[in-house]
């Protein structure tokens, strides 16, 4: 842990601790040396932050509450829970702080078009309203299997003018739309900017990525300060990629005594080995230009991750998030589909709230975490976005959850 | 260093001639034909091979040998094939051999083992594009002593100082991409990169090969203009894929002979 007390990752070369790096084709290395040399000039620009920062709080809709889930905590009778309403963001999900910081990198470099890649189609509906805005050509990578299960967000996306792209490739899932990403940007490095949707890829991209999430966890500090006077013992957030989690925990890492705890889909289960539980049964790897844990073969060849949504169905995550499991600073476990599921319509019908899938398997953590905390603790998750998008997976569930 | 492979591109400078490099994935169409097609080539001219290692996430290829990768690994491909493969055609033929590929498979291996591997089954080098020179930089005494080549890459928009720092760190010769994009594409070359090719061979040291989207003898003669030599991937996969197993040697032949016009 003492690699937390003074916490500045990534190093010079990109790497926290022995993960990250800049495993890419060379084609690439200008595109991400130039973004890097304009990120590291912007963040410090007054310009730039205030931009960012009004364009958080007038167009977002930042800060989002933190409100006190009385009805669930009576529910589990302990600790006191509190939501992070990210859900509440423009858009419906944290991804949209990213997606501003990012735009605003963009006009710097002087990109002129706007490639993503999307699994939830959250990340792909935040890159193509904040295209729109910009006016800059805009088109987004989703694998086949995801066009269809989160068909909302293909429409929105359309709604805005984005080009839409189906991935028949492979798994037809997020990893494939990541890979036809990477092959666009390859192809037209020259002119195109790629708005990577969480804390993954080579060098920058996670520490950029992080720099524009850690807002959640900057307000959650001060919020929960006025609204119970202390800070929290347990952060809880889901993991794909890791960006919301990461958006959460980073700015409070300093503070030992909280416990965090990341959320990975167990999907069918751990033993099925239909699952997306990256962190808690993979192992190092090199995948999408950045070493981390990855779900592997024993030839080294990347399996298929399974998850109920579409936003966890990743074979790898960030980083940073390798490296603080490593360290033991943040704790990973993970939830199957039906625990899922089940939290989804706990929450709804507690707190008449509708949790996106990704969120809810933070919130199905709960039944494993409550009954061990006191009822002087306080636990936080991140409600990372809403579930308008997951009404054709729930609607599936009606008959069991009447 | 390949002592082979440098004598071969030294060899070829002195007579004035051009290389001709064929790429084909390990294990295709099946690993019999695969260990055939190679020792046709190597008889019909070729001068080196590279033998791609199937990946289940290959970034920086194209449709056709994305399609070929996947077909290889839906075979039940292993890792130890591809040492397999090596090893059957150094029964019959001593054609330099690169391995082609992605990290992670060496990586999850463990990169001495695969290095070690590489060695004994007869190959002289390997080509890793999502490796870059400063990550592999631990492992040239490695390298070194097991005799391997480690073929770094440019692109048309890799920097001039760059250039010269890869060029200093590749081994027997400089990969060039001929186009900033993934393998295989209809290349069209733009007066730009005309331009950054004519620059190239007077800013390098090493010996130069162009790869990426030559698919025929006229692309051939054209990119040898500004290098050393040059690869063929793609194309020569498409062929195989819709060559019937008979007519396979007579069409290999007959392609390789196209290329270099030795009619």
């Amino acid at each position: 842990m003492s690699n937390c007390q003074n916490y500045n990752f990534p190093d010079q070369k990109g790497y926290f601790g022995e993960f990250g790096g800049q495993f890419v084709p060379e084609v690439l290395r200008p595109a991400l040396t130039e973004l890097e040399q304009a990120y590291t000039e912007l963040k410090n620009s007054a310009d730039f932050k205030e931009e960012f920062r009004n364009d958080l709080k007038f167009y977002a809709g930042r800060p989002t509450p933190l409100y006190f889930a009385e009805n669930l905590t009576n529910h589990f009778q302990r600790a006191k829970i509190y939501l992070k309403r990210e859900d509440l963001n423009h858009t419906g999900a944290h991804k949209i702080n990213n997606t501003i910081g990012q735009i605003l990198l963009a006009k710097k470099i002087g990109k002129r078009r706007i490639i993503a890649e999307t699994g939830a189609g959250q990340h792909g509906v935040a890159t193509a309203t904040v295209a729109a805005r910009s006016g800059l050509q805009c088109c987004i990578y989703m694998g086949a299997g995801d066009v269809k299960r989160q068909y909302l967000n293909v429409q929105r996306m359309k709604m805005l003018g984005a080009e839409v792209r189906t991935v028949h490739t492979g798994t037809k899932t997020l990893k494939d739309a990541t890979n036809e990403a990477l092959r666009d940007w390859l192809t037209n490095v020259k002119n195109t900017h790629y708005i990577i949707g969480s804390v993954v890829g080579p060098h920058p991209f996670p520490m950029i990525v992080r720099d524009f999430q850690k807002v959640i966890g900057e307000e959650v500090e001060n919020q929960i300060q006025v609204l119970a006077g202390r800070l929290p013992d347990y952060l809880l957030a889901c993991v794909g990629g890791g960006s919301n989690a990461i958006g959460l925990f980073y700015s409070m890492l300093k503070y030992k005594q909280i416990r965090m705890i990341g959320v990975e889909a167990a999907g069918c289960g751990i033993e099925s080995k239909k699952h997306a539980a990256t962190l808690s049964t993979g192992s190092p790897g090199v995948f999408h230009g950045m070493k981390s844990y990855l779900l592997q073969d024993e030839n080294g060849q990347i399996k298929l991750a399974h998850s109920i949504s579409a936003g966890l169905d990743y074979p790898g995550v960030g980083p940073e998030h390798s490296f603080l499991k490593d360290q033991t600073r943040v704790q990973y476990f993970s939830v199957s589909d039906k625990q899922a599921i089940a939290a989804s319509f706990l929450l709804s019908r507690l707190e008449g709230i509708i949790p996106a899938l990704e969120s809810a398997h933070a919130l199905a953590f709960l039944e494993n975490l409550v009954p061990k905390t006191s009822d002087s603790e306080i636990v936080i998750v991140n409600l990372s976005g809403r579930g308008d998008k997951d009404m054709a997976t729930f609607g599936r569930f009606f008959t069991e959850y009447r | 260093m390949s002592k082979k492979l440098i004598a071969l591109l030294e060899t070829k400078k002195e007579k004035g001639e051009k290389l001709l490099s064929i790429f084909i994935t390990a294990g295709f169409p099946d690993p019999d034909a695969c260990v055939e097609i190679i020792l046709i080539l190597a008889e019909a001219g070729i001068d080196f091979l590279e033998l791609g290692l199937p990946f289940s996430d290959p970034i920086a290829d194209g449709p056709v040998i994305q399609s070929v990768s996947q077909q290889v690994l839906e075979q039940g491909f292993e890792i130890a094939q591809i040492f397999d493969i090596v090893q059957q055609v150094r029964k019959c033929s001593p054609i330099p051999i690169l391995i082609m590929g992605y990290l992670n498979p060496l990586f999850h291996m463990g990169i001495p083992a695969f290095l070690k591997r590489t060695h004994s089954a007869g190959a002289d080098g390997l080509i890793i594009p999502d490796w870059p020179p400063e990550e592999s930089l631990n492992y040239l005494p490695l390298l070194q002593s097991l005799d391997l080549d480690l073929i770094h890459l440019i692109a048309p928009n890799t920097p001039r100082a760059r250039i010269r720092e890869i060029d200093a760190l590749t081994t027997a010769f400089l990969y060039c991409v001929a186009y900033t994009g993934v393998t295989g594409r209809s290349n069209q070359m733009p007066a730009d990169t005309r331009n950054f090719f004519c620059q190239l061979k007077k800013n390098v040291v090493k010996p130069l090969i162009i790869g990426f989207g030559v698919k025929n003898r006229e692309e051939f003669i054209n990119f040898s203009q500004y290098a050393d030599g040059v690869i063929i991937g793609s194309a020569f996969l498409e062929l195989i894929k819709r060559t019937d197993p008979g007519e396979r040697k007579n069409a290999v032949e007959k392609f390789v002979q196209s290329v270099l016009s030795k009619r």
